[in-house]
């Protein structure tokens, strides 16, 4: 007998996502479409909150509800519901697809919050194809982008062939073991983890969650695909899906239960080569939106500091980043939509006197930028400490400071986007950017979520240290 | 460490005082110029006087840590909003008061962007007075950034000369520096097991093994080596300086190098004493090294701001050299030239802005005879000169007096190279003044006005805390001495250097003379 009040906020996503397939059904209108994903998406969150104290296992246990999963269904729905805000002005989309379009995010959204509760190799291979699917269709829902459908065809093929190497490992890792349940799995990987087989399908097995992080070397999508792509899809990649990877792969590694030093060589190396490899190449970024793709590449590495610590303090600091990575990308993503003119690409010149257009969104990038930085005191920066408290505990004084200069790095070209935004005379008189009230509550909602999460991340720390508790030993 | 708990939270309110000006200057409609510069007036004034209540009631007979103030902030990482001061951070906050106000009052004159600048400033000027009361690890981190980042907004909007290269070199000279005092922050908080970042805490309680403490030592110094303008790190200084506004570099030169040097002092001498020992012969040597330099570079220097900047850099080397000493009369001398050299470069570049905004030139060779002209503008421009070389009844002279003095016992022959060095710098520095105040005057400036009353002002405040000081070193002496006494002694069975004859200083005997 399955529990199926447990299950209520996935299939109220899936029921949101049956009003979208019947509006596709009709002719486009845009407007009614935005109205009810706005509701639609809003009481999902309301509800997803709601449901954050279930606990219990349904499906012959291989779907787990229980705090971690639950706030992190949340976070995946607060993404969802960011970036349907960002939708009043879609125009990077065809009119006659929005429905589509909403009917692709609420599927996509449905299937990250089964990524959230899987606890069973199969339901986690199917959730993260699911989520991936719609992703690949959403990138190429761009309207009139002169490369086409390579971005979004480009993002499939690595896709395929990341979750083709997750499978292969999935298959050595139940070969090994006779069984795929994660609570079986996880009393006996330990033990037998450097087991050539175990650990060679446990670290291919880690390929999929790579990809959609977009961790060194499953990045290379990344800039394409976040340039290719609507804005909007862009937000919802850099955010939802972002948060989703990072539930996933903090199970995980928790499976490991941080014995092995073999594994946490992969990921050091995988997180000094993402951070470095995403900074360098952003530097060289003119586009806004690459610039923020290889930024998340270079986040994903600071993650991966957390998640590779393998304690406590580790895993409430990837949760944490999570959260404030989802915080900050979508305060850059919401002023790229506003200064962007009819949903164009921009290049960060484009930015030129953004603080006398629109000082509301100049001030929410400041903090976003310094935030994503890593300077206190901003959200940014209680992630970076608890990802890199953790590795301190673990000895690892020389990644940390690795990862240091790269924050150094890293600020080089925030500043850049800050002088845009800030100091750069614009060459012709720019339209100022209308922000409309609730645009506006929503920046200073972020300004504020930003600065408190820098000040005084007590409770929002407390929270993700009680996620934690299931994922230890 | 002895924790005077304060029975009201004066240091909150200091820092409560900035927010507020900060709020009611971001609230303040975008066109009232003159509102804004009252307000921040204000706020400026209300924390000197604060400041100097502080300075004057801090019970130097009790000494240890007083106005103590402690709240619980992320108890699952034991991090605390903990504050207090002592005997150090006392004359730092003084002079953070002095700089804020003086240089609010500087930048009267300005008309483009007002709001946004002091918004910057005052935020700046926050982030300074957090991290000298702060006693927790974390907040220090915080603060210290805190007042790093406003700096590269307020160089490239308001600056001059190659003011977009000069913010991003400082920008990322300084940020580098945190990025090496982040992990020395974390990494003592998680080798002490203690669970805590409270730095009282962690020096009563955690033994530190001698490798980690010249680790994190050197961590620390390097890190906030960067912001003390420690050779070879400085060179984001001249040029942050002459980009820099005329409050900014104010307060950059007067306040903000200083919370490098304090860093060193309270993150790195006070948690890392092995550390710090196995590395102060380095320090001398690197300290040295940044006197010449800064004194042989300056000489080459035409730029009014260029030279300035320079001398910062040697003056900022004798309070390294004074750190390296590790002895009482050395880390007085030390903070002693902290405080002193903060008013005088400040009085420095407030005379030379103050010039530079009539003029537009700050080339030495364009001036000349601009005491005829402008008699105020150039008596303020010659005391800090007067100051900077260090000539007696000033207080700089004291400062170096003291670090000297500790520096001839211990490291004799750097102690000549410096001493030597410094006379050329004297008579450099009166020939700058001689060809920009005296001489004939230049008829370009034959129409200039002097300082009005009112601009005068700040500068006046400057130089009276100048002579003041010089005349009555024991006010600041005796208060410093609370702190470094305790200090020098703790370390006396740690690396068996200080017994407490070493305390008993040559400067404790000549002071004992004052009527």
């Amino acid at each position: 007998m399955t529990d199926w009040i447990l299950f209520i906020p996935e299939l109220y996503t899936l029921a949101a996502g049956g009003v979208f397939f019947f509006f596709c059904l009709g002719r486009g209108r845009p407007g009614r479409d935005y109205a009810a994903a706005m509701m639609l998406s809003a009481a999902g969150l309301v509800l997803t909150v709601c449901t954050a104290g279930f606990e219990g296992l349904v499906f012959e246990g291989v779907y787990q509800v229980d705090l971690y999963s639950q706030v992190f269904k949340a976070l995946i729905y607060s993404g969802f519901f960011l970036t349907v805000c960002l939708c009043a002005d879609l125009s990077g989309v065809d009119k006659a697809r929005h429905s589509e379009f909403y009917l692709l995010l609420c599927l996509s959204t449905l299937a990250m919050m089964l990524l959230a509760s899987s606890v069973h190799l199969l339901t986690i291979y199917i959730s993260l194809e699911i989520s991936s699917y719609s992703l690949y269709v959403l990138v190429y829902f761009r309207r009139g982008y002169p490369k086409g459908a390579a971005p979004a065809f480009q993002y499939f093929v690595f896709g395929a062939a990341s979750s083709a190497v997750m499978l292969f490992g999935f298959a050595l890792v139940y070969g090994a073991f006779g069984t795929a349940h994660m609570a079986e799995l996880m009393g006996q990987v330990p033990a037998r983890i450097n087991e050539p087989v175990v650990f060679t399908g446990f670290v291919l097995s880690l390929s999929g969650f790579f990809f959609k992080l977009a961790v060194f070397p499953f990045h290379l999508w990344a800039p394409d695909a976040y340039e290719a792509a609507p804005h909007q899809v862009s937000a919802y990649i850099a955010t939802a899906s972002k948060v989703a990877a990072i539930a996933i792969l903090v199970r995980m590694i928790a499976l490991t239960g941080g014995q092995s030093d073999r594994v946490a060589w992969v990921l050091i190396f995988v997180s000094v080569a993402s951070m470095t490899a995403g900074n360098l190449a952003a530097m060289a970024q003119k586009d806004i939106k690459r610039l923020l793709a290889f930024s998340s590449v270079a986040h994903a590495g600071y993650v991966m500091i957390g998640i590779l610590s393998a304690n406590a303090m580790g895993y409430t600091g990837a949760i944490f980043y999570g959260l404030s990575l989802m915080v900050m990308k979508f305060t850059c993503f919401m002023v790229v939509v506003k200064a962007a003119d009819g949903g164009r690409n921009i290049k960060t010149d484009a930015l030129a006197g953004l603080h006398q257009r629109a000082p509301v969104l100049a001030l929410a990038l400041l903090l976003a930028l310094f935030g994503l930085a890593g300077i206190p005191p901003t959200i940014g920066f209680t992630a970076k400490l608890l990802v890199f408290k953790a590795a301190m505990e673990q000895g690892l004084l020389w990644l940390v400071i690795i990862a240091m200069l790269n924050v150094v790095i890293s600020l080089y070209y925030y500043l850049g986007v800050l002088k845009a935004a800030y100091f750069t005379a614009p060459a012709s008189q720019p339209r100022a950017i209308a922000v409309s009230l609730p645009f506006r509550l929503l920046a200073l909602a972020m300004i504020v979520f930003m600065v408190a999460g820098g000040l005084y991340p007590r409770y929002m720390t407390a929270l993700a240290g009680a996620m934690t508790a299931g994922l230890l030993p | 460490m002895q924790m005077h708990a304060a029975h009201f939270p004066f240091l909150s309110t200091i820092l409560l005082i900035c927010v507020s000006g900060l709020a009611l200057v971001l609230v303040l409609p975008k066109n009232s110029n003159a509102a804004v510069k009252w307000v921040s007036a204000a706020c400026s004034a209300a924390t000197l006087a604060l400041s100097v209540f502080l300075f004057a009631a801090y019970d130097r007979a009790a000494g240890g840590m007083q106005f103590v103030e402690r709240l619980d902030w992320i108890p699952s990482m034991g991090i605390s909003y903990l504050n207090g001061i002592d005997g150090f951070a006392a004359p730092m906050l003084l002079l953070t008061g002095i700089v804020f106000f003086t240089g609010v009052v500087s930048m009267w004159e300005l008309d483009f962007r007002v709001k946004e600048f002091f918004a910057l400033f005052i935020l700046l000027v926050i982030g300074v007075y957090g991290m000298f009361m702060a006693l927790d690890l974390f907040f220090i981190f915080v603060w210290f950034d805190v007042s790093l980042l406003p700096m590269y907004l307020l160089i490239v909007i308001w600056g001059s000369s190659a003011r977009e290269y000069g913010a991003m070199k400082l920008t990322l000279y300084l940020l580098f520096g945190s990025a090496l005092i982040l992990p020395g922050i974390i990494y003592l908080a998680a080798v002490s097991g203690l669970e805590t970042f409270s730095l009282p805490a962690l020096v009563e309680n955690a033994s530190f093994s001698g490798f980690e403490q010249k680790t994190a030592f050197l961590l620390f110094y390097i890190g906030f080596g960067i912001l003390a303008g420690v050779w070879p790190f400085h060179s984001w200084s001249p040029t942050g300086h002459v980009a820099a506004p005329t409050a900014v570099s104010m307060l950059h030169a007067g306040v903000l190098m200083k919370i490098g040097a304090f860093g060193i002092l309270r993150v790195g001498m006070f948690l890392c004493p092995e550390g710090w020992m196995y590395w102060s012969p380095m320090m001398a040597v690197l300290a040295v090294i940044g006197i010449v330099y800064g004194v042989m570079v300056g000489l080459r220097q035409t730029d009014l701001k260029f030279v300035i900047g320079y001398s910062s850099v040697s003056h900022m080397g004798i309070v390294g050299l004074g750190f390296a000493t590790m002895t009482v009369d050395g880390i007085n001398g030390a903070v002693f030239q902290m405080f002193a050299h903060g008013v005088m470069t400040a009085l420095f570049f407030s005379a030379v802005g103050h010039i530079y905004d009539r003029t537009h030139t700050r080339e030495i060779g364009e001036l000349g005879g601009l005491s005829a002209v402008m008699p105020a503008a150039s008596s303020y421009f010659v005391i800090a000169a007067l100051a900077g070389i260090g000539v007696p009844c000033l207080a700089s002279f004291w400062a170096e007096l003291l670090v000297f003095i500790a520096a001839f016992r211990v490291y004799p022959a750097l102690a000549m190279i410096s001493v030597g060095v410094l006379v050329v710098n004297a008579l450099f520095m009166l020939r700058v003044v001689r060809n920009t105040c005296f001489g004939p005057l230049n008829p370009r400036w034959a129409h200039l006005k002097d300082m009005s009353f009112a601009m005068g002002m700040p500068r006046a405040v400057l130089a009276a805390a100048i002579v003041g000081f010089g005349l009555m070193p024991f006010l600041m002496y005796d208060l410093i001495q609370t702190a470094s006494v305790p200090l020098i002694h703790a370390l006396g069975p740690a690396v068996g250097l200080a017994g407490p004859e070493s305390v008993e200083t040559l400067f404790t005997e000549l002071m004992s003379v004052w009527p």
